[in-house]
């Protein structure tokens, strides 16, 4: 890399403009992203205080330990796992299905694909208050569908209930995000020449075959890639938890009950979070060496 | 081409197929549809077609008609009269109080719809100005050190809300931007800035890497400044990527529920609608009509927002770079 005072007074020039022109994005993402990880860290440590004039108490390893011996915390994180196992598969699974069903022409394809995309535009909030709505015991047309079918009992509450709400919770994910999924997959597979079909056809191999060796090792990357992402964004989802079923306890719920409701503790909860950032930075590495071959 | 006629086994499953996964998709949102135009007391009637539909809910929401809780009821009027002979200051004691529990008990829709849509629409629109300067930078423009602020944007993806949320809180109270709803909203809207400009950024460099180099040289051949061509030229030519980006960063902001409920919880008057809606939902019952209609009010204009754009919104999903 060249340096600065090195570089011709043109090209100066162009460098110091370039630089002004990013600069209140770096400025804000260094203030409001990079600095408040490093500033949770330092946090973790602490005792933190919300009384003005009272400052943090430094306890070390504290909260740590505090962390690693709660049962709840492990509990949490075994669900956080697999949540993103079963949220991860199964949209992608599902995703993908519809993107195969999709690339085929038929009439009203135009409506049903601007209606697929609905779950992923539709705001969490309103979804979420039409999942409750459905699946309300006694009188939720989903539950009195399930209960008709013999699948479970009528007056069973899904969502509220600690034991499966995490179940629910991971099926909304899989239905509200799936789109994501499928348009990826989509796009992907509109792109593989269609010669390679035609040549399949004259071997006359079948239409497993030809998905086995010409659509899946077309999709690696892209079905790789959808992994890590929708991996990560669901390690850290809130909003589409919590709102739904806070009985769902995944660890981000867990890190807000500790830092926002009852007796704030904030410092463990920045041990959380940090605890969380560690675990996905590691999951991440692995994942790109050995899935992606970066 | 190999000409194969499908078989009649084969259809069916298609469309079978197709039919699932249209109930699939449609499956809550018919039912929110559905009971929003129902009555409170029929909101769990068997079946989709409502028997006694009734646009009530919407017109009470949208202020067009007053419900039941802001109408005054038969013991407030008596008191109403009883008033009328008391001392001037002791009335106005207890009309504050009438007032208040009225108020306590209301469903300001309107007021919460509003500041979502001042929210999420300043910070979407200042996210994307800002964005469209960095990306023209880190796509266009050569410097020193260029790689590491691209890396560095895209590194900022391994960072959630969730991990933001203690520090960024500690630090808003300690600057003092928590005391009020009006300090809350704008802590609210850096907040949403943050969480948006690295997917605008990048969204844009991608764009703006399509754009051939060779109208802008153009441009400054015949005078044009650097910041005059990325008004007349990048900006225009880039709409489609920009109305995206625009469309995605205010759908993060009409969203967000994570910093919301942490920053503006102690003041209603600030609320956004994910707020509002989740504390009205839980302070009091049998509102299941009221409810739906207050979720499609607020899934409408996003979905109709999304729709209209679909084309350029799905080629910006797909061109890679996405945070939700």
């Amino acid at each position: 890399m060249q340096r600065f005072r090195e570089l011709s007074p043109l090209k100066k020039k162009e460098a110091t403009f370039g630089w002004k022109l990013v600069s209140p994005a770096i400025i804000l993402i260094g203030l409001f992203i990079l600095y408040p990880v490093l500033y949770n860290i330092y946090l973790s440590f602490f005792e933190v205080s919300l009384t003005p004039g009272v400052p943090n108490k430094f306890v070390g390893l504290q909260n740590y330990k505090e962390l690693l011996t709660d049962p709840t915390f492990w509990n949490s994180f075994g669900i956080t796992m697999l949540y993103v196992l079963i949220t991860v598969v199964g949209s992608i699974l599902v995703g993908l299905g519809i993107a195969l069903l999709m690339n085929k022409e038929f009439p009203g394809r135009g409506i049903v694909r601007a209606l697929i995309l609905f779950p992923y535009v539709a705001p969490v909030i309103s979804t979420v208050f039409a999942w409750q709505y459905v699946l309300m015991p006694l009188n939720g047309p989903l539950t009195i569908l399930l209960s008709n079918l013999g699948i479970m009992d009528v007056t069973k509450d899904l969502v509220n209930d600690p034991n499966n709400a995490f179940i629910v919770v991971s099926f909304y994910s899989i239905w509200k995000n799936f789109p994501f999924i499928y348009l990826m997959i989509l796009s992907r597979l509109q792109s593989i020449p269609q010669d390679y079909y035609e040549a399949a056809d004259i071997d006359g191999a079948n239409g497993w075959q030809k998905f086995h060796h010409i659509t899946l090792p077309e999709l690696y990357y892209v079905i790789g890639s959808l992994v890590l992402l929708r991996g990560i964004w669901n390690f850290y989802k809130f909003e589409e938890v919590y709102l739904l079923s806070k009985e769902a306890r995944t660890l981000p719920i867990y890190l807000y009950e500790k830092a926002f409701t009852g007796l704030p503790e904030l410092g463990v909860a920045a041990a959380i979070a940090t605890v969380l950032f560690v675990v996905m930075m590691v999951l991440i590495s692995i994942y790109v060496r050995k899935v992606l071959k970066w | 081409m190999v000409v194969r006629k499908r078989s009649f086994i084969k259809t069916f499953l298609f469309w079978f197929f197709i039919a699932l996964v249209v109930i699939f998709v449609a499956y809550p949102f018919a039912y929110m549809v559905s009971v929003s135009f129902r009555y409170d007391s029929d909101a769990f009637d068997p079946g989709l077609i409502p028997e006694n539909p009734t646009l009530t809910q919407y017109a009470q929401l949208l202020g067009l008609q007053e419900s039941i809780r802001q109408q005054m009821s038969e013991e407030e009027e008596q008191l109403m009269k009883l008033l009328e002979s008391l001392p001037e200051e002791q009335r106005e004691q207890v009309l504050q109080n009438i007032q208040s529990s009225r108020r306590r008990e209301s469903f300001p829709f309107l007021r919460w719809f509003g500041n979502s849509l001042l929210l999420a629409g300043l910070s979407a629109l200042t996210s994307l100005i800002i964005g469209i300067f960095g990306a023209y930078s880190f796509s266009r423009v050569w410097y020193p050190g260029r790689t590491l602020v691209q890396r560095g944007v895209l590194l900022v993806y391994l960072v959630g809300g969730v991990i933001l949320s203690v520090p960024l809180y500690d630090l808003f109270v300690r600057i003092g931007l928590t005391n009020s709803g009006g300090t809350s909203m704008f802590a609210l809207y850096i907040i949403y800035i943050i969480q948006t400009l690295p997917v605008s950024m990048y969204m844009l460099g991608n764009y703006f890497r399509t754009i051939p180099e060779s109208i802008e040289e153009a441009a400054l051949i015949d005078g044009s400044t650097r910041i005059g061509t990325i008004m007349r030229i990048i900006i225009p030519l880039s709409m489609p990527a920009i109305i995206t980006v625009f469309i995605y960063a205010f759908m993060i902001g009409w969203n967000e529920y994570l910093f919301a409920s942490i920053f503006i919880r102690p003041y209603p008057g600030a609320y956004t609608l994910p707020v509002g809606l989740r504390e009205i939902f839980f302070s009091e019952h049998a509102v299941w009509a009221k409810m739906m209609a207050a979720s499609v009010l607020t899934a409408v204009p996003v979905i109709v927002l999304f729709m209209t754009v679909e084309k350029y919104l799905t080629a910006g999903l797909t061109a890679g770079g996405v945070k939700e």
